[in-house]
């Protein structure tokens, strides 16, 4: 618990855009009840990046999808305390959907297959942007959309709105995507992965889009990842999950420069160096990391 | 487009001609003499020649099929030997009960299976969804002249509120209906749920919940939309098998359909009746494949005609 304490510890605002305080959360599967996030704390304010970082079933997407409750409710238990944008989400079920498509937007892991295939993008988007509340009518609606997709960057956004998810690329999905996400202006992105799914070329482009809108609007970032080169990148604060616990938590400098658990150290050494301030070309555990096949 | 719609229809003839083709062989190849169906177990070996003479059987098969072919181009089917009227007229007498049959039984098998199938897919796993399983199982198990006759004895002596056969009033409509809709509900709404189940669990629609899409669009509009070409398929095709007469439960409920005439057709070996019902079941099947096929890119803008795999 020293761990999460000292993150607790480093909270800047008073109050913070999504507070988590020892979310438990258990999933039924077949073979039993199994504990996938065990008791985890941690707060995010305006314009910060925290990245929860951890390999294949460490329990970090469970943990952003628990906090959007986004798991089947059927299959899925959570206790402990969240609260989005001053809201308590976990004790009042009905919270969550005030604050959906509202505070809170979920950038997703894979954005070939996040969009309806058979409604266009203009539909899909123009939808969102009703539900935000941010235009009373069809056609403001569609001057909206254009908007939000010049603001990602997309070309030609008028006619992008006719196409459908499978005539555009991936990148340009993840961007629609995101252009989706803001069309509520949320004070919170929780991104589960963004760029796991693209190649590494527009991997930077999208990254680079989440730190423009950032600073220009103040949004803070829930990152989820299993890649130290986008949590470094990102992050204003890490914290190293493994078996449904944080094994370690700190600023992006204190995690990458002086990691403090072998685990991180092994997932440091797994990924290849390509930033501009790690002096540590060798990897740290360098046989660790050979021949431990977990990090991918 | 047009080059599409011309290859289909030219497919399409092709599958019809070679359809009658085949009944045409095959009818006269299988056993039973329509001499003597027509002249009656008394009649005398000149009478029965007489008789052939008329109907030309007494030609060689292969000739009586280039005779068929000629009369097939002007559009003549022959004369029914049963009905002694042109066989494709007796055909179409008939295809109007037929198709209000199909017609209403398709009709409350989308409207019945749809929600039906929605609602299992809602409770996949749950008590609830194992019972209407159970049902639709069994629903899936009774054959239909049982389901006719059981229906029959509840409805029509037992508690006589509908007509026990043919189609005099609109209440004699509703028996055949129920028991043919009992069997497409039962299929249908299973394969509703399955197409539902997988599209709940689809990544799309996590996403679209986390931008506060509600639980009915999220249903209706995006599950739904995205199941339709399967569910639109299946109501199509069965909708044209059951243009081809629902032989069983025309005849139990004495339906004066296709069904039922196809049945008499082929107790008195009535070749060009037969031949004139084939032909015209075969082209309104292909005809509403035909159009399930055309609606595809309506419904999935994913799929387009004539690219084979583009989907």
């Amino acid at each position: 618990m020293t761990l999460t304490d000292q993150a607790a510890a480093r909270r800047s605002s008073a109050a913070p855009l999504l507070h988590v305080e020892d979310l438990q959360i258990e999933l039924i599967t077949p073979n039993g009840i199994v504990r996938a996030v065990d008791g985890v704390s941690f707060s995010i304010g305006r314009g910060e990046t925290v990245t929860i970082i951890g390999e294949s079933g460490s329990g970090k997407s469970t943990t952003a999808m628990g906090v959007l409750q986004l798991l089947p409710p059927d299959l899925a238990v959570l206790s402990g305390h969240v609260s989005i944008a001053g809201r308590d989400v976990l004790s009042d079920r009905k919270a969550i959907t005030s604050v959906r498509g509202r505070s809170i937007a979920l950038i997703p892991q894979d954005p070939m297959t996040a969009l309806s295939p058979v409604h266009s993008i203009g539909r899909q988007m123009t939808e969102a942007i009703r539900i935000a509340g941010a235009a009373d009518s069809t056609q403001a609606a569609r001057e909206r959309a254009v908007l939000l997709l010049q603001q990602v960057h997309i070309p030609d956004p008028a006619s992008q709105l006719k196409k459908y998810p499978h005539q555009l690329s991936g990148g340009m999905l993840q961007r629609v995507l995101i252009a989706i996400a803001l069309a509520s202006e949320p004070e919170l992105l929780v991104a589960d992965e963004p760029t796991s799914a693209l190649d590494v070329t527009v991997q930077a482009g999208i990254l680079d889009l989440l730190l423009e809108l950032q600073e220009q609007r103040g949004i803070g970032i829930l990152m989820i990842t299993h890649d130290l080169g986008v949590a470094r990148l990102v992050s204003d604060r890490i914290h190293v999950m493994k078996n449904g616990v944080f094994v370690e938590s700190g600023d992006v400098r204190q995690i990458v420069d002086a990691p403090q658990q072998d685990y991180t150290r092994k997932l440091l050494a797994a990924v290849p160096t390509l930033g501009e301030w790690d002096e540590t070309d060798s990897p740290t555990v360098p046989e660790a990391a050979g021949k431990d096949p977990r990090h991918v | 487009m047009t080059t599409y719609l011309i290859k289909r229809l030219g497919q399409g003839l092709l599958t019809v001609f070679l359809t009658v083709s085949t009944v045409f062989i095959l009818i006269r190849l299988a056993p039973g003499d329509p001499a003597v169906a027509y002249a009656g177990p008394l009649a005398t070996t000149e009478q029965l020649a007489k008789v052939r003479q008329q109907f030309g059987l007494d030609l060689p098969v292969l000739e009586q099929y280039w005779i068929f072919l000629q009369q097939l181009f002007t559009g003549n089917l022959g004369t029914s030997y049963s009905f002694q009227a042109p066989a494709l007229q007796v055909v179409l007498e008939r295809m109007p009960y037929t198709l209000t049959l199909a017609t209403s039984a398709i009709l409350v098998a989308a409207i019945v299976s749809i929600p039906l199938g929605v609602w299992m897919a809602k409770r996949t796993d749950t008590g609830k969804e194992l019972g209407a399983n159970i049902l639709t199982i069994a629903g899936q198990s009774m054959p239909d002249f049982w389901t006719g006759i059981m229906l029959l004895t509840a409805f029509a002596v037992l508690i006589p509120v509908f007509p026990a056969s043919g189609f005099a009033t609109w209440g004699g409509l509703v028996l055949p209906t129920i028991t043919i809709a009992i069997l497409q509900v039962a299929l249908i709404s299973r394969m509703v749920r399955r197409e539902m189940a997988s599209n709940f669990a689809a990544p799309y629609l996590t996403v679209a919940r986390s931008r506060g899409v509600s639980e009915r669009t999220l249903t209706w509009r995006y599950a739904m939309g995205n199941s339709a070409i399967p569910v639109f398929t299946a109501l199509g095709t069965r909708f044209a098998a059951m243009l081809n007469g629902v032989v069983v439960v025309e005849v139990v409920f004495a339906w004066p359909g296709v069904g039922s005439l196809i049945v008499r057709a082929l107790e008195t070996r009535d070749y060009p009746l037969i031949q004139a019902t084939v032909l015209v079941t075969a082209l309104l099947a292909v005809l509403v494949q035909l159009l399930i096929d055309l609606a595809y890119p309506l419904l999935d803008p994913r799929v387009r005609l004539g690219k084979a795999g583009s989907a």
